[in-house]
């Protein structure tokens, strides 16, 4: 393994995931050495943990504020809550109507929220926290050499993260599906349009993909627009190895501009993946013919 | 791109995180949002209310301030017309009394100077009894003589 810093290596180290699985050698191993070797039963721990932390940011800020009752002034972050809970509810009016679904909501304000922090962490400098693992576990003799010290921090930018709500999605979709229309009806849907009762095996090949194609384009789109904004920022920062002033100081102002620019990303992908998410619930429960 | 076990795990996670939204953080949120908003359109309706009930108020108390003007106006010319009619009785009981007064002390004092009259007539014939008694130095005898001087007394 290259020991020296490349650029491709810079590159490699920043799309490497801190994975932990378990191998037929060697048993459970954090050693990304044996990471070919995991094969499905491995775990990024990075991924997880930064969104399980900001999972419990959401809860904590959405639940630890103190809400003020109807007939008094409310607290500011009741405001803040409160708009945001607003802005959810508009957004299923819109798609829904009027819907006496009870998980809509709470489902699209945590895909909000939760998209958006995880997509904030782009917006931290590429370095920061890489180095700051590389750094910490090599000081505490985790790892032999720093750059075997993985940290990948931004949710989003791993596909299990985004296919995996998704998946979520999915699954409360054909829930939903089979509550509202029946087991029959969902077959039915699936195997009778869009050409009738005499092209079953053709119509259920459609419509499976169709079916299929929701929650792939909805976790893939999430992950590309943040991958892509990750690797820009990656790139960027690969000015560094021009070893100039001149070249340090366009980085900076290239940084900032995408950052900039990031943020309506950020904001948007959060806003897209809540949207997609009541559409494709509201599909769902949908009984009329296509 | 490397799936793997991530994508289970994170699946659960998401699904423990929207059975915690759903559980503890929408419900009271929403909640109090629905019950202010309550609140606020009762607190619109009952200014409203208490706006055309001002209305009202101000429309009965001009008018029965109107009525209560009008009455007094009655009531004053009322107490006037009494008051004159009072005095006019007054009046006229007095001067009615005043007559009767007058003509009373009248009658009296001519009863008076009548009853004088004849006192000082009947005075005046025994005085002229007397004197004519004396003149002619001879007794009169008054029973004898009444007609003479009921004459007299007469013609005096």
């Amino acid at each position: 393994m290259a020991k020296e810093l490349t650029s491709k290596s810079y590159i490699d180290h920043h799309l490497t995931n801190l994975t932990c699985g378990k191998t037929e050698s060697v048993g459970w191993t954090c050693d990304h050495n044996y990471y070919d070797e995991m094969g499905f039963m491995a775990f990024h721990v990075d991924s997880i943990t930064i969104s399980i932390l900001l999972g419990v940011a959401f809860v904590a800020l959405f639940k630890l504020i103190k809400l003020n009752p109807a007939d008094q002034k409310p607290t500011r972050m009741q405001n803040f809550v409160e708009m945001c809970v607003e802005f959810v509810n508009e957004n299923i009016k819109s798609i829904f109507g009027s819907t006496d679904n009870k998980l809509i909501g709470p489902l699209a304000l945590t895909v909000l929220i939760w998209v958006f922090f995880m997509n904030l962490m782009d917006l931290i400098p590429v370095d920061f926290l890489p180095e700051l693992t590389k750094q910490v576990s090599y000081a505490s003799g985790i790892v032999d050499d720093p750059n075997d010290a993985y940290f990948k921090f931004v949710p989003t930018t791993d596909p299990n993260i985004t296919l995996g709500m998704a998946l979520g999605v999915f699954i409360l979709t054909i829930f939903y599906s089979i509550k509202i229309k029946g087991l029959g009806g969902f077959i039915a849907e699936l195997t009778l349009h869009p050409f009738g009762k005499f092209a079953i095996p053709f119509n259920f090949a459609l419509e499976i993909m169709q079916l299929l194609a929701k929650p792939l384009s909805l976790g893939l789109r999430l992950f590309g627009n943040l991958y892509a904004g990750e690797m820009i920022f990656i790139l960027i920062a690969l000015l560094m190895f021009f070893q100039s002033a001149v070249f340090g100081v366009l980085g900076l102002g290239l940084h900032l501009l995408w950052a900039l620019f990031h943020i309506l990303v950020v904001s948007l992908q959060a806003f897209i993946f809540m949207v997609l998410t009541i559409l494709y619930l509201s599909m769902a429960h949908e009984t009329g013919d296509h | 791109m490397n799936i793997n076990a991530t994508l289970i795990s994170q699946a659960l996670i998401f699904a423990v995180f929207v059975y915690i939204c759903y559980k503890y953080i929408w419900p009271p949120i929403l909640s109090t949002m629905e019950e202010r908003e309550n609140k606020m359109a009762a607190g619109l309706e009952a200014a409203k209310q208490a706006d055309d009930s001002l209305e009202e108020a101000k429309l009965t108390y001009e008018k029965e301030l109107k009525e209560a003007k009008e009455e007094a106006a009655n009531i004053v010319e009322k107490a006037n017309k009494r008051s004159s009619q009072i005095l006019n009785d007054a009046k006229v009981k007095a001067e009615a009394e005043a007559e009767k007064i007058i003509e009373s002390g009248s009658k009296k004092l001519e009863n008076e100077a009548n009853k004088t009259r004849e006192e000082l007539k009947q005075q005046l014939s025994s005085i002229v009894v007397e004197t004519a008694s004396k003149i002619i130095d001879e007794e009169i005898d008054e029973k004898k003589h009444e007609n003479i001087i009921k004459k007299a007394a007469k013609e005096i």
